[in-house]
């Protein structure tokens, strides 16, 4: 198969939808994190809680950090979506050091899909916050003549977060491959080091990117009006 | 479609491919440098903001990093699953 291989190849077809190795691979990511999360959801204790429980409890407060940094006060609506998704990202791009297991996000489709998932929320989000009407009204929010620069905005930022992520993840495999077929002894070593790092910087990136375009489109708050007093 | 012009499109192909991965990360490492050094000169002096500034400076670093990542893209498009290949059969 040679350096094609880290492309998807089609595994099967079911109703004349072409199932890749990709949404194989999803598929395991989504039931080994939904086990996961069942498993914990039944043995969370408020006294006295095992160390992984820590662990969940400081990925969730780093994602609600994350918010506060952003717009100085905790936004709890958004912390699960947000975490969800940096989980998921993070375990789907270290996915590839496991045997048997490829990366889903070397897949276009996938970051595409993550992408628009992502724009979604933020029209979820932002109608939930200011009503149908108000969201109408923030795309004509500085002046009418906005409406064609706010809706290619969206249209950019979905692709440029899903080229982003799709480019990093893409490449490391491409040149992991490369490199193996040059040096096949000890190379994936270096290459999977620098992976890992790329891995979770992309999951926090993307997530971080969301989350600024969530709360661009919940708006200001009214307390925003008001100087905030020095910390 | 004679080996001839498959020569002059691999040729092409491979020169235009170096030219721009070339062009692609020049101006991105030299911007990335600046935003590092500034980065650590003001971390230097005041220590106080030197956490957030670093938290917000790999976030910064990965959007920078995202164009040179745009150029590779396309590079390893063009030499591994080229669209134009199977004109010539390759």
């Amino acid at each position: 198969m040679g350096i094609s291989g880290v492309f998807p190849q089609s595994v099967f077809t079911i109703l004349g939808f072409t199932i890749t190795n990709t949404v194989v691979h999803t598929w395991v990511i989504v039931a080994v994190l939904v086990g996961l999360g069942i498993w914990a959801n039944k043995r969370f204790k408020v006294w006295e809680p095992e160390s992984w429980q820590l662990l969940i409890e400081y990925l969730i407060e780093y994602v609600d950090n994350l918010v506060k940094d952003q717009c100085g006060r905790s936004v709890p609506e958004i912390v699960p979506y947000l975490t969800v998704m940096i989980t998921f990202i993070a375990i789907s791009n270290l996915a590839g050091l496991f045997p048997l297991m490829q990366a889903p996000t070397r897949d276009i489709n996938t970051t595409v899909a993550l992408s628009l998932v992502s724009l979604l929320s933020t029209q979820y989000f932002g109608i939930r916050r200011r009503g149908v009407g108000g969201w109408l009204h923030s795309y004509i929010e500085p002046n009418p003549v906005m409406l064609p620069m706010n809706l290619l905005g969206m249209f950019s930022r979905v692709l440029s977060m899903a080229l982003r992520l799709f480019g990093n993840v893409i490449s490391g495999e491409v040149i992991s491959a490369v490199f193996f077929m040059l040096v096949p002894l000890l190379s994936p070593i270096p290459m999977n080091l620098l992976g890992m790092l790329t891995s979770v910087l992309q999951a926090l990136v993307f997530t971080v990117l969301t989350l600024v375009f969530i709360l661009d489109a919940m708006g200001p708050e009214p307390a925003d009006d008001q100087p905030v007093a020095a910390t | 479609m004679g080996s001839d012009q498959i020569l002059q499109f691999s040729i092409v192909s491979t020169i235009v491919v170096g030219a721009a991965i070339v062009f692609g990360t020049l101006t991105v490492a030299i911007m990335e440098g600046r935003v590092i050094m500034k980065a650590f000169d003001n971390m230097a002096r005041q220590p106080s903001v030197a956490d957030r500034i670093r938290g917000l400076l790999f976030v910064v670093i990965a959007l920078l990093e995202s164009t040179a990542i745009y150029v590779l893209l396309i590079c390893l498009i063009l030499l591994f699953a080229n669209p134009f290949a199977n004109v010539f059969g390759l």
